[in-house]
């Protein structure tokens, strides 16, 4: 990602000489303050955007039992948990750190998964609550937010400014201009395309983790498979969210590979299978 | 001159070296003591919830006198138990005296109905898997520690971090470690 930033800060240079630098920090200052803002505060504003409504033990006690035990195998303080009113099946875990995270499953999941899936689910979000995910993906957040801002806001001054331009012969080299623009263009889809490639590859970290912190493949797996079989969707399909669920709540026919959030179920269904496969991993 | 320097920045290179070794060792070991502990908090958990469930289960199965004096015998001990491999043992005990009693609980439908029942059933289960990942956490800490110590370069620090070799939490008898299975 920071070669990518490089590259359209160049080609920023190249493209409106001297003058478009000075809008590189506005850019970069700009992405910071948003997704620093919301990954600061993220346990609040995710349970606000999804309705998410806080449980004790009282409340729910398998449920929060269930969490319980994974923290001590996680050896990580008790999150918050949270339930949402949803008939689809999904979780999903937020918080800016261990002290200040959330888990969240749906109504739905809580319906149709029983506790071995239920523990593989918790196992996965506790994982990313482990593994500090909210924090990598409000990085490449940030570095695709910049990307994006900063040639949007390149093209648009060069469209309003370039006339004058073309009078004064400082230009240079025209291979460079338009090698200048492609990046320009072109740079914002790399920075978007990276940003998924790199949720897709916590997703997968994560269930490792959470077989790391259950011995238990088999449970995640049937878990997934559930998942798998069922064909409704969390109502809320926006996008800015999408990532923090278990299971992508966007379409998967719509959503095309590359940009896709989440590996496909049936890949991440295989590699446990394969874990179960190379028997008991409890080395005690 | 830059004799003298390189001979100053190895040294800093070494003495971050040794820094970096000596504590990591001290953190493993904290880590080890943190996870006995967490095991000993979730043995006192389970023995808390023991006389309330033996007191649900006498209201319902009250010439069922054995199995009781089991479980309050094992509860004992376990309470008493000291070091790890007392406390290990102990916990076997309990835990097979447990599943005597939830067994004779399957004889009586109206106890199995009856909501407290259930709900120290959820705890007591709850708890097992509890001391399960505690005892989980803690054998994967002292494998790390007691690797630290026997392999090379960390082997050479262990005197100077005075830490030992500990004791993995074992159950000899593997039937033993098995919770009292509850359905839900």
């Amino acid at each position: 990602m920071g070669s990518l930033t490089a590259v359209v800060i160049y080609a920023a240079a190249v493209y409106s000489g001297q003058t478009s630098v000075g809008i590189v920090p506005i850019a970069i200052g700009l992405s910071i303050a948003g997704v620093w803002g919301s990954y600061y505060g993220s346990d609040k504003l995710v349970l606000t955007m999804t309705g998410a409504r806080i449980i004790d033990h009282d409340t729910a006690p398998q449920l929060f039992n269930l969490v319980q035990e994974l923290t001590l195998a996680a050896g990580l303080p008790m999150p918050k948990v949270a339930i949402v009113e949803d008939d689809a099946p999904n979780a999903f875990a937020t918080g800016r750190d261990p002290q200040h995270a959330v888990i969240a499953f749906t109504t739905g999941i809580l319906k149709v998964m029983d506790r071995d899936q239920l523990q593989g689910v918790a196992a996965h979000e506790l994982a990313h609550v482990a593994n500090r995910d909210t924090l990598v993906s409000a990085v490449a957040a940030t570095t695709a937010g910049a990307i994006a801002l900063l040639s949007d806001l390149v093209l648009r001054i060069t469209f309003w400014t370039g006339g004058n331009r073309r009078d004064n012969d400082n230009g240079g080299n025209p291979i460079a201009m338009i090698a200048a623009i492609v990046a320009l263009i072109l740079a914002p889809i790399a920075a978007m395309l990276l940003r998924a490639a790199v949720s897709r590859n916590r997703e997968a970290l994560a269930d490792a983790t959470a077989v790391a912190f259950t011995r238990n493949p088999a449970g995640l797996r049937r878990a997934l498979e559930e998942l798998a079989a069922d064909n409704t969707v969390v109502q809320q399909k926006s996008n800015a969210v999408a990532h923090i669920w278990i299971e992508s709540p966007l379409d998967s026919t719509t959503t095309s590979k590359l940009f896709s959030t989440h590996p496909p179920l049936a890949e991440r269904i295989a590699t446990l299978k394969a874990m179960e496969g190379m028997g008991p991993t409890n080395n005690e | 001159m830059p004799t003298l320097l390189i001979v100053l920045v190895l040294a800093a290179l070494v003495g971050f070296f040794v820094v970096s070794i000596y504590n990591n060792l001290q953190k493993l070991n904290v880590n080890v003591h943190e996870g006995f502990s967490q095991i000993e908090v979730q043995l006192q958990r389970r023995a808390d919830l023991i006389p309330n469930l033996v007191e649900t289960v006498k209201g319902y199965a009250a010439h069922e006198s054995a199995t009781f004096e089991k479980v309050v015998q094992a509860r004992a001990q376990a309470t008493a138990a000291q070091g790890v491999q007392a406390v290990a043992e102990a916990d076997g005990q309990l835990t097979q005296a447990l599943r005597g009693l939830l067994m004779v609980s399957e004889a009586y439908p109206d106890l199995k109905a009856s909501e407290n029942f259930r709900a120290l059933q959820e705890e007591l289960s709850s708890t097992e898997n509890k001391i399960s990942f505690a005892r989980q956490y803690y054998n994967d800490n002292v494998r790390r520690l007691n690797q630290a110590i026997v392999t090379f370069p960390s082997n050479l620090f262990v005197g100077m971090a005075k830490v030992t070799k500990a004791d993995f939490y074992e159950v000899t008898d593997p039937g033993k470690r098995d919770a009292p299975n509850v359905s839900f």
